[in-house]
């Protein structure tokens, strides 16, 4: 075979094989001294721009490193020319995720300008992974409570990371957040490591990648060998470890469709629809089609239906499905139907097999209205639940080529937690790891009317479990 | 476990002026510590004052300690706990049973008397019955509801002093879910104060709080309560105290047929009520104990229960912003905001402006 031949061969190979979803960590690093990639656990570094640039590019990459430069929209083509100068691998423009779609049209023209850069756009709107309680406190003191749920408030990017997977062609989902330093000992000693693993973990899980910040204390104490701080860092190198191993492949499993286009106005319901583990996926208003849809079970509609979409919804609700728009105004072809019932603020017009329900104002109470979302799935068709662990979110993987299934476990309460699971299908291998073990432990799976059911016995804050059908060895 | 601490200056609390005469001038320097547990299927929470964050830190660490030992005592879903092994043999024999158990279950059984029978720790097997039944199962027949009745009522458990419980029935099991975590609050403010903490909150889910002693420069915890109307923000200011509200699953905006989390054991259905209900109490067992209790019997008939203990009040908020209040002693201040149905009937009423929520 010429060399012209195993390239072609190369390349249509490449195209027909599921891309490995691996998530990347860049750490975002403000000193002058830099540590071993070993001793850092992550090779991709991210620089502020400055006039020691040259300098610390050279020493990091003699180190190992691939280094980015971060800007921002306006001092993006400045910087790409100086990253270019230094021998970077590339910049990383950060933007508001009000500003994704024009920072994406701005990495575009970049990579024109300079090829051989990696240019990559970073959604500044993440917020610190926590799980919170519910107390408010004024600063003056006096204790307020906020709007009750019955389940513990989870602070997730997952809804960013679904958004960003929807407007986002060119990249996997980049976000960043800032950590909460109004406790004067986190201001004092920077995050806890438990915190970093935790933002590891949950970028792993949802196979985003992360600008992870490091305080600057600790990254002194990287630098200069400060035995507490490295011990603290194992923890956080072991995490990184653990989801840099991963090779799970593809998307995860959705049964449920919303269709937005404006982050902001349906951010509440996505990020409580995370919470309660609806797998749910996002698709752009503007780019979805009618086909689109088949593969859901419910479709949520924040913004206006194209007139192909609207013609669309009635033979997606015939075959069964239930489409939920909330707030759009018509005239749609299914409100002349005669088979409709108005409870409360919404109409049901029941179409076949389906229904499709106007909700005629905005979601007021998100947290009923996404148990009701969870109560419009079907049953069967659900393909991962959790019982008895409400601070964990659960992710899952369908492997196309084997058939198997890789569960991500996320515990926001950073604390070990018997988690049982079920998921859609019969398999008789379930194995699971976190980065506390070093190897993969067996599971005892029980069958129970199309599911598979198995309790994982200790997640502290990540874990992935691998279902097969057989017994193979695990990833 | 995730905290955070700040400090409270009294800077701050100038610029940030309280709608309520300061009792004290402000310590210069105290930190609040706030720290959450994932607990009994639930989130506490603990916030306290102290000069020393490291100090209540400690305290806090040694209180949530306490609930997950509790936990480990009155758990159902786990099997190797205290109750787990009660319900299993107190049918045959009086089953010797740790102290908190022992005191929980006493509890209880007084409650149940207070309230007629309402409040009953032995419900669990009817109300089963009932929400299988709605979630799309069988009608449950009568045959199968004697059969549950006979596994059910508080007077069938006998507490045979200093610790042995007996069942005299032979399918009976207790559940503790609607007291349990008012216990554990209770336990976890000893713990505090044992620990030399005088100013915390403690909080059970949301549904139960407990105020120790009061915030710098206050007098009392200030709590907002549930108001499904958004018209009346019922406030109450807790000093060794506590409030439990309890609310009936809200209504599907979507049109499901929804049942709600709340079934009246008398017959099987779910709660169909219009109003949130909230009880303040000394301890934080009652409060979470009288909660449900209330909520399932109404105004009318909770009027008589709250009389019956000392030192309580209650409010039920209805959806259009009506109130029904009873009180032997605090105060639930309400602020009846444009809009309000009804002006509410309440005891001791004290209006004053505020800014709401």
């Amino acid at each position: 075979m010429t060399t012209s031949r195993v390239a072609i061969a190369a390349v249509l190979m490449s195209l027909c094989v599921t891309p490995v979803s691996r998530a990347k960590v860049y750490v975002h690093w403000t000193q002058r001294a830099i540590p071993a990639v070993k001793t850092l656990g992550a090779d991709d570094l991210v620089l502020d721009w400055n006039d020691d640039a040259k300098t610390i590019v050279e020493a990091a990459t003699k180190r190992g490193y691939h280094v980015y430069f971060e800007t921002t929209l306006e001092q993006a083509v400045s910087t790409l020319d100086s990253a270019a100068r230094v021998a970077a691998v590339g910049i990383i423009v950060k933007a508001e995720t009000s500003k994704a779609a024009e920072a994406e049209a701005v990495a575009q023209k970049l990579k024109v300008a300079h090829p051989e850069l990696k240019i990559l756009v970073l959604n500044s709107g993440g917020r610190q992974p926590d799980m919170r309680g519910w107390l408010v406190f004024n600063k003056n003191g006096i204790l307020q409570v906020s709007s009750p749920t019955s389940q513990p408030w989870l602070d997730s990017n997952f809804a960013l990371v679904h958004y960003e997977q929807a407007i986002q062609k060119t990249q996997p989902p980049l976000y960043t957040f800032a950590w909460d330093l109004s406790d004067p000992l986190v201001k004092e000693q920077g995050p806890h490591p438990e915190d970093y693993a935790l933002a590891i973990a949950e970028a792993g899980a949802f196979h985003a990648d992360l600008v992870l910040e490091i305080y600057g204390k600790q990254q002194k104490g990287l630098a200069e060998g400060d035995k507490n701080v490295l011990a603290d860092w194992e923890l956080v190198k072991r995490t990184l470890a653990f989801y840099q191993r991963n090779d799970t492949t593809g998307e995860p499993t959705a049964r449920v469709a919303v269709l937005t286009g404006d982050y902001d106005s349906s951010y509440e319901t996505l990020n409580l629809m995370a919470r309660h583990n609806i797998p749910y996926r996002v698709l752009h208003s503007s780019e979805v089609t009618a086909q689109d849809l088949a593969a859901f079970d419910v479709v949520i509609a924040f913004a206006e239906l194209s007139k192909e979409l609207s013609e669309g919804l009635s033979p997606f609700a015939n075959s069964g499905g239930v489409a939920v728009l909330v707030n759009l105004k018509g005239p749609y072809p299914w409100e002349s139907s005669a088979n409709a019932k108005t409870s409360g603020p919404s109409v049901t017009y029941t179409i076949g097999k389906g229904r499709i329900i106007a909700l005629a104002e905005p979601v007021a109470d998100p947290e009923t209205f996404v148990q009701d979302v969870r109560r419009l799935m079907v049953k069967d068709r659900i393909p991962v639940s959790l019982w008895n662990s409400l601070t964990t979110l659960v992710v899952a993987y369908p492997q196309k080529q084997s058939g198997d299934v890789i569960v991500e476990l996320v515990n926001y309460a950073q604390e070990s937690l018997q988690v049982q699971v079920q998921v859609k299908g019969k398999f008789t291998s379930v194995k699971y790891a976190t980065p506390e073990l070093s190897n993969w432990e067996t599971l005892k799976p029980s069958f129970v009317d199309g599911f598979t059911e198995f309790v994982v016995p200790d997640v502290v804050i990540g874990g992935r479990v691998h279902l097969a059908a057989a017994e193979t060895p695990a990833r | 476990m995730r905290w955070s601490s700040w400090a409270l200056s009294a800077a701050s609390a100038l610029l940030f002026p309280s709608f309520f005469p300061l009792s004290e001038p402000p310590p210069s320097e105290t930190s609040l510590v706030h720290k959450t547990k994932y607990a009994m299927g639930t989130v506490y929470e603990i916030a306290a004052y102290d000069d020393s964050p490291a100090h209540a830190s400690l305290a806090m660490d040694r209180a949530f300690a306490e609930i997950v030992r509790l936990d480990q005592v009155m758990s159902n879903y786990k099997p190797e706990s205290d109750l787990s092994r009660l319900n299993r043999c107190a049918h045959f024999h009086a089953e010797q049973v740790p102290q908190d158990l022992y005191r929980i279950i006493e509890e209880s059984l007084r409650y149940s008397k207070i309230s007629g029978g309402k409040f009953d720790i032995t419900v669990a097997p009817l109300v089963d019955l009932w929400k299988a039944a709605i979630r799309g199962d069988r009608v449950p027949t009568q045959q199968q509801l004697d059969q549950v009745r006979v596994c059910v009522g508080f007077k069938k458990v006998e507490l045979i002093p200093p610790d042995r419980v007996e069942f005299h029935s032979p399918c009976m099991r207790i559940d503790l879910g609607s007291i349990g975590k008012g216990y554990a609050v209770d336990r976890a403010a000893e713990v505090l104060r044992a620990n030399g903490i005088r100013n915390a909150f403690v909080d059970a889910g949301q549904s139960t709080l407990y105020g120790m002693g009061s915030p710098p420069g206050q007098d009392a915890w200030e709590v907002h309560l549930r108001d499904p109307s958004s018209r009346i923000d019922p406030v109450v200011r807790l000093h060794e105290n506590s409030v439990s509200t309890s609310e009936q699953t809200p209504a599907s905006l979507l049109g499901n047929a929804t049942a709600g989390h709340i079934i009246d054991p008398d017959n099987g259905k779910p709660l169909e009520t219009r109003y949130a209900l909230s009880i303040v109490a000394k301890t934080a067992i009652a409060s979470d104990a009288l909660s449900t209790t209330l909520l399932l019997v109404g105004p009318d008939k909770g009027r008589p229960i709250v009389r019956a203990v000392a030192d309580a009040a209650a409010i039920w908020v209805s959806a259009e912003g009506q109130t029904e209040t009873v009180s032997t002693g605090p105060e639930i201040r309400i602020h009846a905001k444009e809009g309000a149905l009804h002006q509410p009937r309440i005891h001791q009423a004290n209006f004053f402006a505020r800014e709401s929520r």
